[in-house]
């Protein structure tokens, strides 16, 4: 009986009763196996089960000359090959560090041609082994694609990591209240922000005729600037042409600065010239209906360097002066005021004949009481004499 | 790199050669009201190699540029604010002024809307000192705006011309030190916004785009410029497209030069980029990287320091063919 031992850093072969076996037959000549692949495991998802089962057809190929040569051919027994993996030792296949190691049995070799058989039988064992290396090569490719995806997996996640960081910053500047609303409600100084996210100290001068997005032709005659190509074309006018173009405007148009800015329906100044004349629409800016500034106050303002200006300075000593008349008027009042209250205390004597004194002590004091409210009633009366008379008048 | 300005076709095309600047002619002056503009020619600068060197100014401080077009919308307020932020970043103080009484856009194109409250009429009225009304840009601390009005106030009759006069000599007598560049957005039109806004003005830059109603326009303003006694005027032809130049559908920018006959100070392709830039209040040339036009704006800027003008223009060509062998440097 032969066995067919295959040991591979991860993945062990070794004879297993649970697992299916499928009798080979090693033939001396040739051998066909066909390796289906139950499972492949992966790094992420280790298989359940921790063993990878292999099943090897393999079929039996008639020997030719091979076998002439080594002595009769012998049908050999069917071989068990079952391939486990080893979940404990789940290092990465490693294609150099493959082991093939191939031992096979038989029982009819004889003393005389063991060499010879045993290179034959090696040989025999090696060739089928072909397409097993040939598809675990294409399993290392695979391995090397499983690498490539990974690192490809890798990248987009670095750049969907990166996008979403820029999206979160984006939504955290629309999100209410932040910064931005501030500006907004004009809180804070757009321009002044502007200024500052673009910052002062890049702002620094450069050269506009030493631009690095101006580039020159080699014969230095063509520019390049922003993706186009200019050619210089330099200027024709000379002073001669110059002088003509102004002794045509000054033939075109004759102009005096005029003197004198008058409204619309104003009368002319006898002794102004009238080409010296504005007129002015009514509706215009520099329509005034009063000139209220004075020419002289005015250039004194202009050229008011320090101190308080004119028109405030003013407005501030009228202010002054209408207080201090308004505590005058205050003063008088509250003495205008004592007097009625003395009125009222004489009134209150009358009634009591004990208080006749005090009416003596102020004799003065009734007298312009009494000639005050007299002469309202007979101002009052007069008034009332007149207004009936003016009535059948208006009528 | 090399500047972009080769000699005329009489020397051996080369960058190596110096150029000098275009330099006008003196005329008298006969208004009064102006201050006195001694049209003194200005240094002879010679733009040699420029690498990584500062521009050197020519000229006398402050530099008082108007920047006008006569007709609207092609892009004077766009090409104030980047002229004036690129001479910032090289180190020039700029005083940069909206002119534009009752239309009021620099402010916006430069960010700083929220930042003015006072104006040149209340420093007129007293209710605010000039360093009050200045609003200092804290990106580059050497630029400053000044707007003229708020939208619905107006400014007094008569004086408008006069009030820009005391402005640019009290900038000049401040005790932070005269500005170097003041640079004036003129409104649209020749009426008495136009008027006001030239009248401190010693030289003017004239922009324009390459299509005829814009040319008209131009030529008209700069004859009252020249009428008014501004005769350093140079042009910066706007929204170019090199494309349509190509295919004849468009002028070029030396038919443009032909037919208003005033040198060139820039040529500003059309980039889409302005647009967004203007909404975001965030100037061209600050891009990184920096776009045609914005590139195109920082050369300007540079010729205008050192009153130099272009010598040639870019015409687009057809791109070159790469070969089988392109990627090996073929």
């Amino acid at each position: 009986m032969e066995m067919a031992a295959l040991h591979l850093p991860s993945f062990s072969i070794q004879p297993s009763p649970p697992f299916p076996k499928h009798r080979v037959s090693l033939n001396t000549t040739q051998l066909m196996t066909e390796f289906v692949m139950f499972q492949c495991p992966s790094r992420r998802n280790p298989p359940k089960s921790g063993s990878l089962m292999i099943r090897r057809r393999l079929v039996r190929a008639v020997s030719d000359s091979g076998s002439s040569t080594e002595g009769a051919a012998t049908d050999s027994p069917d071989e068990n090959i079952v391939v486990t993996s080893d979940s404990a030792n789940d290092s990465p296949p490693d294609s150099q560090d493959e082991k093939v190691l191939v031992t096979s049995e038989s029982a009819n070799d004889s003393p005389d041609s063991k060499p010879l058989v045993f290179v034959a039988k090696l040989q025999a064992a090696i060739s089928p082994l072909s397409p097993f290396v040939s598809s675990m090569k294409i399993y290392a490719g695979s391995h090397s694609n499983v690498i490539w995806l990974s690192t490809a997996t890798a990248f987009l996640l670095f750049v969907a990591v990166r996008v979403h960081i820029g999206v979160t910053r984006k939504s955290k500047h629309n999100r209410p209240g932040t910064v931005a609303d501030l500006v907004r409600r004009g809180q804070l100084r757009s321009d002044r922000r502007g200024m500052y996210a673009q910052g002062i100290s890049s702002l620094k001068y450069e050269d506009p005729f030493n631009n690095p997005y101006v580039k020159l032709g080699k014969s230095n005659s063509t520019v390049e600037m922003c993706g186009k190509v200019y050619k210089l074309s330099p200027v024709t006018l000379t002073p001669e042409e110059q002088a003509i173009h102004q002794r045509r405007r000054s033939r075109a148009y004759e102009w005096k600065r005029p003197t004198m800015f008058l409204k619309e329906g104003d009368s002319i100044p006898p002794d102004v010239d009238p080409d010296s004349v504005r007129w002015i629409p009514a509706n215009h800016p520099f329509a005034t209906t009063a000139s209220d500034i004075d020419e002289s106050m005015a250039q004194t303002n202009v050229y008011q360097k320090h101190g308080v200006p004119f028109r405030i300075k003013a407005e501030h000593e009228a202010l002054q002066r209408k207080l201090g008349a308004l505590q005058q008027d205050q003063k008088l009042n509250k003495f205008f005021i004592d007097s009625g209250n003395a009125k009222e205390y004489d009134r209150s004597l009358k009634l009591h004949p004990k208080s006749n004194e005090a009416v003596d002590q102020n004799p003065s004091g009734n007298q312009e009481g009494n000639s005050s409210p007299s002469s309202s009633n007979s101002s009052s009366s007069s008034f009332n004499s007149t207004s009936p008379s003016d009535e059948p008048q208006k009528l | 790199m090399l500047s972009l300005k080769p000699l005329p076709l009489s020397h051996n095309p080369s960058f190596l050669h110096s150029l000098t600047p275009f330099t006008p002619p003196p005329f008298p002056r006969t208004q009064t009201l102006k201050p006195s503009k001694h049209a003194s020619p200005p240094s002879a600068i010679q733009s040699a190699l420029q690498w990584n060197r500062k521009p050197e100014l020519a000229g006398e401080t402050p530099r008082v540029v108007v920047i006008t077009s006569g007709k609207g919308g092609v892009g004077k307020t766009t090409t104030t604010a980047n002229i004036g932020i690129s001479l910032a970043r090289l180190g020039f103080s700029v005083v940069a002024v909206d002119c534009d009484v009752g239309l009021r856009n620099l402010d916006l194109l430069l960010g700083l809307e929220n930042r003015v409250n006072y104006t040149l009429v209340e420093v007129l009225n007293g209710d605010c000192r000039l360093d009050q009304a200045l609003v200092r840009d804290k990106r580059w601390s050497n630029f400053e705006l000044l707007c003229i009005s708020k939208p619905r106030s107006k400014l007094p009759l008569g004086f408008g011309g006069k009030a820009l006069v005391w402005l640019v000599d009290s900038l000049k007598q401040r005790p932070e030190g005269c500005p170097q560049f003041i640079l004036i957005d003129c409104p649209a039109g020749i009426d008495a916004g136009f008027i006001t806004a030239i009248t401190p003005a010693n030289e003017a830059v004239l922009v324009t785009t390459p299509d005829i109603t814009s040319l008209r326009d131009a030529d008209r303003v700069t004859g009252l410029l020249e009428c008014d006694g501004i005769r350093d005027i140079k042009m910066i032809v706007n929204r170019v497209r090199t494309d349509m130049i190509k295919g004849e559908d468009m002028m070029s920018v030396l038919d443009v030069q032909e037919m208003l006959g005033l040198a060139l100070l820039g040529a500003i392709p059309e980039d889409s980029e302005v647009i967004r830039s203007t909404n975001r209040g965030y100037p061209l040339v600050l891009n990184k990287p920096p776009t045609l036009a914005g590139l195109a704006f920082e050369q300007a800027a540079w010729r205008l320091v050192e009153q130099d003008s272009m010598q040639a223009v870019l015409v687009e060509e057809e791109p070159k063919r790469r070969g089988l062998f392109s990627f090996f440097g073929g």
